[in-house]
């Protein structure tokens, strides 16, 4: 293909996107103009990967300028580590565009399923832009765009009081992120010419030390709200359980890597690392949110908030593979940076496989069972096998067990940690090795999450009718989910074939790093592995076996029932109860009637988890806000006179600073 | 003929997995003054079990009859990683001590999955409580382990195992010291024995690992039991290469292989009995003691991280 030929792709790519599926749907309403339209975005998301390949093996560049056609300047880009997240969205977006295909005609009436598919669209062509924006007003449109559409693809699900005040939760964060985005932007404008990337690379370079720390602390904060980062996490659990699955996909696996996108085009490429407390911070901000994402998770029963939390969890995987490598940056050692961006990247890959393909899977469950209430659910592997199977792929997965993708990133994090003890700075020497541990104990806490997860879900009995008379989802769902399972298999055994691009993305962010040992050892190890476990799981699988049904033993009652079964809740009590000081449940046991107390008659048990960000940080900061715009109301007092002397007094000062600055 | 040695070293962990369990229950056995069974009755318990009918719950699926295979292909490959008569082993030259401990991870999590899947409340109980225990146990053997590692500088078992060989014994450091003694903890904890399991009782209170395997029968029980024997014999074999590798002999001489080998048996069979004389000695942890205890090796652990900085110049 030729750099023409890639521009023609980019271009059909955003056109068909921005403008031909939301008019085709708007013109005809026939079901036939859906099948069309989603053909047209699986056809687009094709060309997609096509640009983008090109564009990660750095062979073209394709440039579009629209700056005569738009007030500011914009273009789109589509340098290496464009290229990358655009690879994310268009493979990741192409199974869920196929789920969807079929779990909107299913689960959403005619008027809504037309508006869903205009804002599907637009949401998939806003995430495009992000990554391949060429200036930073192109970023800022489609970083806004994409905050508006996905909360119109909420709105469009249903409409409650409740769903209302959660979106409007949403927007509020989302916006205060995109402030402190812009703020991030403008603070170059003084030292560079323009708001173009390249010109901000350039000036990157020579910034003073307050300037970037101010650039580098409202990233932190900007994209750390959009990631899901610990304490700024409180619109996650809460607006990804109302979407509708294949949305919930679409903002679990690939919006929050925007916000990845983004803080690795600030601190790598524009700011190229800086002071080691960059790196600190960003190694706390993921430990914390990595195991206390975790911890929350495991409580939860309702699988699409314990989904939810479990993206804040892999975030935080993501930014201590961020952390370690600008620490590494700090005290110049950049092959092992270059090893821990590589390690951050692709964990942000991998988690896009596997969550999306998760939610894809809590998708396929609410159309079987009716509800993703883990204490409704049992028995569904027998019921759905292959959505079974894959959502056991993407267990395994995100647990980061050995040859399914997680494990790659994780183990690569694990050896940039270990790589810490070869510098020379005694604090980072203690403090990465350290990390080792953290690492572990959330992978050990993810794998008791999910052992939890599949097992309740997919194994034992049916705790409910309508779990028992599940179906397997239809065939459009099946292929989605299968699509994205063999990719996690796929890379889980043969890493290399992602691996050997990023190394020379790490490069190309990194100057002065090579190829780390470590990419090609798991490259090498990884398909070893596999074949003794396969060979060893033949042999043993292969003598006949004689094999009797028999109905577990009740210990003497007739029949075990599903009500029997350790239930979710049940599961997670032990860690529940060790890590008590996390959770600060509020317990409420009511007997009725109150005069009977040892007789009651009917005994109601509540347990409230509230957070303590809401009540200990946003609660005040709220409170204070709403304090100092009641003070300013007193501004506003209707009188013609006072507006007259608020200009008067305008004028005068602003003169004063005229003369004063002459 | 290396690669003939290598294979020898994994189905020497492999075959005498039951035998290190026979030995051990025979010397608890001895400690309480009993006469005991043959040392060689779990070989007549796997054969017996192989031989019998598999029964299966109606209400199980296939990940039921699979989790045994995948529970035993898993372990069988974490053994390979383990050099026992010479300082390298099948993999250990290739993969390194994560991969390893995320083998094991990978064999307990289909085991608590078939576990769940027996549809009995027993399997739930074990499941939720080896979460528990196998969650916590995670940081401090990966924390003992990278700590040995920093110490060699490099993070492939049979580097590691070459590098201690160079040392000498009598410079143990308080770095191996420390991961000695976490690693040792992690050992009890991850294979299920005293204080932290019981491995002999059927009391629901108090049951882990036999409340997960309840539901199994036959051929898949036999592959349980099985791959039970193979992680207690390679936590040992494990802790033999780290800490005691002394003794393991170059691949060319015969002489030497055969020492290695009388010297590998004598160094297990002093774990062996540290390992009756512990079951026997103490009582089991009450369920939520069990934190504590994985706690202290955690600190630990981090501990002997913390001191490779000064024992490293």
């Amino acid at each position: 293909m030729s750099a023409g030929a890639t521009g023609a792709a980019f271009v059909f790519l955003l056109s068909v996107l921005g403008l031909l599926v939301p008019v085709i749907l708007m013109a005809v309403r026939a079901s036939s103009a859906r099948k069309l339209a989603v053909a047209l975005i699986l056809a687009a998301l094709f060309a997609g990967c096509a640009v983008a390949v090109k564009g990660f093996l750095g062979q073209a560049v394709p440039v579009l300028d629209f700056s005569r056609a738009t007030p500011f300047s914009f273009s789109l880009a589509v340098d290496p580590l464009s290229a990358f997240f655009l690879l994310l969205v268009s493979t990741v977006a192409i199974p869920v565009t196929l789920f969807g295909g079929s779990y909107f005609e299913l689960h959403q009436p005619e008027p809504r399923r037309r508006w869903t598919w205009i804002f599907y669209s637009w949401f998939l062509l806003s995430m495009i832009v992000v990554v391949t924006a060429g200036t930073g007003f192109a970023f800022l449109a489609g970083w806004e765009l994409m905050t508006l559409v996905s909360a119109a693809l909420i709105l469009v699900e249903g409409d409650s009081e409740e769903r209302r005040h959660n979106v409007f939760i949403y927007l509020l964060m989302m916006h205060a992120g995109a402030a402190a985005v812009a703020a991030a932007f403008f603070l170059f404008l003084p030292f560079s010419h323009s708001l173009n990337l390249s010109a901000m690379r350039t000036a990157g370079a020579a910034l003073p030390g307050g300037i970037r720390a101010a650039i580098f602390l409202s990233a932190f904060v900007g994209f750390g709200t959009k990631a899901g980062l610990i304490p700024l996490h409180l619109w996650l659990p809460r607006a990804h359980p109302l979407a509708p699955s294949p949305v919930s996909a679409l903002m679990s696996g690939i919006m929050l890597k925007t916000a990845v996108y983004g803080f690795v085009r600030f601190t790598f490429d524009f700011l190229a690392g800086g002071p080691s407390w960059f790196g600190y911070a960003v190694l706390l901000a993921g430990a914390v949110s990595g195991l206390l994402g975790v911890l929350y998770a495991i409580a939860e029963h309702d699988l699409k908030r314990l989904l939810a939390y479990h993206s804040v969890e892999n975030i935080g995987i993501i930014y201590l593979g961020l952390g370690t490598s600008l620490l590494f940056l700090s005290n110049h050692a950049p092959l092992w940076a270059s090893l821990a961006l590589i390690a951050a990247l692709l964990h942000t890959f991998n988690h896009a496989l596997f969550k999306s393909l998760l939610f894809l899977g809590a998708g396929a469950i609410s159309g079987a069972a009716h509800t993703i209430d883990l204490e409704e659910l049992g028995g569904l592997q027998r019921r759905m096998p292959i959505t079974g199977t894959t959502f056991l792929i993407a267990c395994c997965s995100i647990v980061g067990l050995p040859l399914f993708n997680g494990f790659i990133s994780e183990w690569l994090t694990f050896r940039s940690f270990l790589g810490g003890s070869v510098l020379t700075n005694t604090k980072a020497q203690i403090v990465l090795p350290l990390m080792i541990g953290v690492l572990a104990l959330i992978g050990g806490l993810a794998a008791a999450c999910f052992v939890k997860v599949f097992g309740v879900a997919f194994l034992g009995r049916p705790r409910s009718a309508e779990a028992e008379r599940a179906v397997e989802a239809p065939v459009p769902m099946r292929a989605g989910t299968t699509l994205l399972a063999a990719a996690c298999v796929l890379i889980g055994i043969l890493p290399g074939i992602l691996l050997h691009p990023l190394v020379s993305l790490g490069q190309a962010l990194i100057p002065g790093s090579g190829v780390p040992e470590e990419t090609l050892i798991i490259a090498r190890v990884i398909p070893w592995t596999a074949a003794i476990i396969l060979g060893v799981v033949v042999i043993a699988v292969l003598p006949k076996r004689t094999q009797r049904m028999v109905a577990t033993w009740g210990c003497g009652l007739s029949q075990l029932t599903s009500r029997m079964q350790y239930t979710s809740t049940a599961f997670s009590k032990p860690i529940r109860f060790v890590f008590t000081r996390v959770y600060r449940q509020d317990r409420k046991v009511e007997r009725l009637p109150t005069d009977q107390p040892y007789f009651p008659v009917t005994i109601s048990y509540r347990s409230v988890r509230t957070t303590s960000f809401e009540k200990s940080l946003y609660r005040p900061f709220v409170e204070s806000v709403v304090w100092l715009a009641q003070g300013l109301r007193r501004m506003q007092t209707g009188n013609i006179q006072a507006y007259l002397l608020y200009i008067f007094l305008a004028l005068v000062s602003l003169l004063a600073l005229l003369r004063f600055q002459q | 003929m290396k690669i003939v040695l290598d294979l020898a070293q994994v189905l020497l962990i492999v075959l005498c997995a039951p035998l290190v369990r026979g030995i051990i229950a025979r010397g608890k056995a001895l400690l309480q003054r009993r006469q005991g069974a043959s040392i060689w009755r779990p070989y007549a318990e796997l054969i017996k079990l192989f031989r019998k009918e598999e029964l299966v719950p109606p209400t199980s699926s296939a990940i039921f009859r699979a989790a045994p295979a995948v529970l035993f292909g898993a372990t069988v490959c974490a053994a390979a990683f383990i050099p026992v008569l010479h300082a390298s082993a099948l993999m250990a030259s290739r993969g390194d001590f994560f991969l390893l401990v995320y083998l094991l991870a990978l064999a307990r999590f289909f085991l608590s999955l078939g576990a769940l899947d027996g549809g009995s409340a027993f399997g739930g109980m074990g499941a939720s409580r080896e979460a528990l225990v196998s969650s916590l146990a995670e940081a401090p053997f990966l924390l003992g382990l990278a700590a040995v590692a920093i110490l060699a500088h490099r993070a492939e078992l049979a580097g590691i195992v070459a590098w201690t060989l160079e040392q000498n014994v009598f410079d143990i450091s308080a770095v191996h010291m420390l991961a000695l003694t976490s690693l040792a903890m992690v050992t009890l904890a991850e294979t299920g024995r005293m204080p932290v399991d019981n491995p002999t009782t059927h009391l629901e209170l108090t049951m882990i690992h036999e409340g997960m395997v309840l539901e199994y029968s036959g051929p898949s029980l036999a592959l349980v039991e099985w791959s039970a024997g193979i992680k207690l014999h390679l936590m040992l074999a494990l802790l033999v290469a780290l800490f005691f590798p002394w003794g393991m002999a170059s691949p060319n001489s015969s002489w030497g292989m055969a020492a290695a080998l009388l010297l590998y048996f004598a160094k297990l069979a002093v774990l062996m009995a540290l390992v009756s004389v512990i079951e026997s000695a103490m009582a089991k942890l009450r369920m939520y003691l069990v934190p504590d205890f994985l706690g202290v090796a955690s600190a630990v652990s981090a501990l002997a991280v913390i001191f490779t900085v000064l024992v490293k110049r």
